[in-house]
């Protein structure tokens, strides 16, 4: 993932240089980012990693303890609590994914075309926005999941809309800065037209605070899907969520069968940080002002 | 200053109207009926008069402006409606569960504070040191631990070792404190392990600014004693940073309560909103979207008068 960051500051600093700097001052967020990659080589080889189909019940074997045939144990309907974290993973990563990505793109567009063109529009999309940040993410996730339905497209939805306001003041006050900037200027002495100066010349100088932004939406993606499947309102039944294997069963008989809260909740926390540490090294790496 | 006040509160009434109209226009923006998607997702068969029943019954057969109107002079009467579920006013749904959230949220502020403040000093003062990087990481674990997974760690564990389980109805505070603190110590520990972590990397940056200030290095040649610099010197002058980020923590902790609540079967403002949420009550959303952004301006409120306590330099002659 990391090879490919584009430069963000210096012009004529070499890529490996970048990346062999980041490793050597970075080690944490190195780690993160390894773990990462085996979460996703794992998701993406579910099917042949996982030890059996994770849909499939077994009425003879319900909360087996973990052992040699159920490595991580079974849950109340016999189904192997190993081959389901491994498919909860594809889950968990989908949808974290292509929610911070959506999300965290389209909020970026609007707010580089905000601060673009300034004026009333501007205006209005910044009280919007101050407002929509008013609500914490988990509550703007769920009345959107209210409005929308449940389910996972629109799980997907509803996490990468309650990000958009977020993103869009940090890209919008770093686009500001830009649009004073000399090769702005030239680019509308040449007859640039308004889309073109966007595109070409503002965005590319916004993807620092988009990619710092976009890797602290991750885990809190991933966190909210979470969540949002345990209260029962997001990825629904037999399909493998993490969340939703820490609702019903798990809680009800946590003292009788505790592998099956455990396992799933180490699960989320390890992404979850992974992502975080990747992101917070970033954030240094790339955009210092923006640390928290 | 009392100006001041006065004028910033009265701001806060043109801000919450555009959050009522906009949470108003979110609502209705759903394609299709309020009412025809909330029936027909319960699984129900209906006929065509009890969709027209329930759209009489809600007002949702006058033209928008009358409903617009009508929930906001409403609202000035502090009315917030009723729920479209059970039918009781949602300012007495909202009134009956506010006690224990409140407390389960001040509860939670209190235990993120404490650990947040000594953490976060001990680890900007050791800056470097293993003990730096202990707490860090403590700190980064708490954003990644899910609330409602260490509520059934919690519970797990009071299991196995004490074989009690938080009851399932709640002692408000002023009829057994003991019964009530003992109920809502480990929701309130779920909640507030999570919100410590930001309060912590602020206490921990924050300090570590003032550290650097020439006022702290005269201390120092001075020859005081650290635990008079920590404490008089740099402490206070690094709080007004940790002190927005404790109240903002405060405002959204509601999310925290969404989850929580759920775990432990406390019957919170948070599981109400969940409720709403999967009763596709609009009526109830409506009422407690307003409601939390309306916690959220005050705190906010309440936040910007401290700042003039805690930095005389601050003033809102």
């Amino acid at each position: 993932m990391a090879t490919t960051i584009p430069l963000p500051t210096v012009a004529g600093f070499r890529r490996q240089r970048w990346l062999a700097r980041f490793v050597r001052r970075y080690p944490m967020g190195v780690a993160g980012g390894v773990v990462i990659i085996v979460m996703a080589v794992t998701a993406a080889l579910a099917t042949w990693l996982a030890p059996s189909d994770p849909l499939r019940t077994d009425f003879l074997a319900m909360f087996v303890p973990p052992g040699a045939n159920h490595l991580l144990g079974t849950d109340a309907f016999g189904r192997d609590v190993l081959s389901r974290v491994i498919f909860g993973a594809r889950t968990a990563l989908l949808v974290g994914f292509s929610a911070s990505f959506g999300g965290a793109t389209v909020g970026a567009i609007i707010g580089v075309i905000s601060a673009y063109f300034g004026g009333t529009m501007d205006l209005i999309i910044q009280r919007l926005a101050d407002i929509l940040i008013s609500f914490p993410i988990i509550i703007l996730a769920l009345v959107i999941v209210a409005i929308l339905g449940s389910g996972a497209f629109n799980l997907i939805v509803a996490i990468a809309l309650s990000f958009v306001p977020r993103i869009e003041l940090v890209v919008r006050a770093s686009a500001l800065g830009i649009r004073r900037t000399a090769y702005v200027e030239a680019a509308r002495a040449i007859g640039a037209g308004h889309w073109r100066i966007i595109f070409r010349h503002m965005v590319p100088n916004v993807v620092a605070p988009y990619l710092v932004m976009l890797t602290s939406f991750l885990g809190q993606a991933i966190l909210l899907e979470a969540s949002l499947s345990f209260l029962g309102l997001g990825v629904t039944e037999p399909t493998p969520a993490w969340g939703l294997m820490l609702s019903g069963a798990a809680v009800d008989f946590v003292q009788r069968a505790p592998w099956m809260a455990i396992f799933p909740g180490l699960a989320i926390t390890f992404t979850v940080l992974a992502f975080n540490v990747l992101g917070d090294s970033l954030r240094d790496a790339l955009d210092p002002r923006l640390r928290t | 200053m009392t100006r001041y006040v006065v004028k910033r509160f009265l701001l806060l009434i043109p801000t919450l109207l555009v959050v009522a109209i906009l949470i108003f226009v979110l609502i209705r923006i759903v394609p299709g009926d309020v009412v025809e998607l909330r029936l027909v997702s319960g699984g129900m068969f209906v006929t065509k008069g009890v969709v027209e029943a329930e759209r009489a019954r809600l007002g949702l057969d006058k033209p928008i402006w009358n409903q617009f109107a009508d929930w906001m002079l409403g609202l000035v009467r502090l009315d917030f409606g009723t729920s479209m579920w059970t039918g009781a006013p949602i300012s007495h749904e909202i009134a009956i569960r506010l006690e224990l959230s409140l407390q389960l949220a001040i509860m939670s502020t209190l235990i993120a504070v404490a650990l947040a403040l000594p953490l976060g000093t001990i680890a900007a003062l050791r800056r470097g040191t293993w003990i730096d990087f202990v707490v860090q990481f403590f700190s980064v674990a708490g954003l990644a631990t899910p609330s409602f997974w260490l509520g059934i760690l919690l519970i797990l564990f009071l299991l196995t070792y004490f074989h009690w389980l938080p009851p399932l109805t709640f002692t408000p505070l002023w009829q057994d404190p003991k019964a009530n603190l003992v109920q809502l110590i480990w929701p309130a520990l779920a909640v507030g392990y999570r919100y410590s972590a930001v309060t912590t990397r602020m206490t921990r940056s924050a300090l570590l600014e003032v550290l650097r200030e020439d006022y702290v290095r005269t201390a120092w040649s001075k020859g005081l004693a650290e635990r008079t610099i920590v404490r008089r010197h740099a402490l206070r002058n690094a709080m007004l940073p940790v002190v927005t980020v404790i109240g903002l923590e405060f405002a959204f902790l509601i999310g925290g309560l969404v989850v929580t609540e759920q775990v432990f079967n406390l019957n919170g403002i948070g599981k109400l909103f969940v409720d709403a949420i999967s009763r596709r009550d609009y009526t109830l959303i409506q009422g407690l979207m307003l409601f939390v952004a309306a916690g959220y301006l005050l705190v906010n409120f309440v936040i910007d008068l401290l700042y003039a306590r805690l930095d005389p330099r601050i003033s809102y002659g």
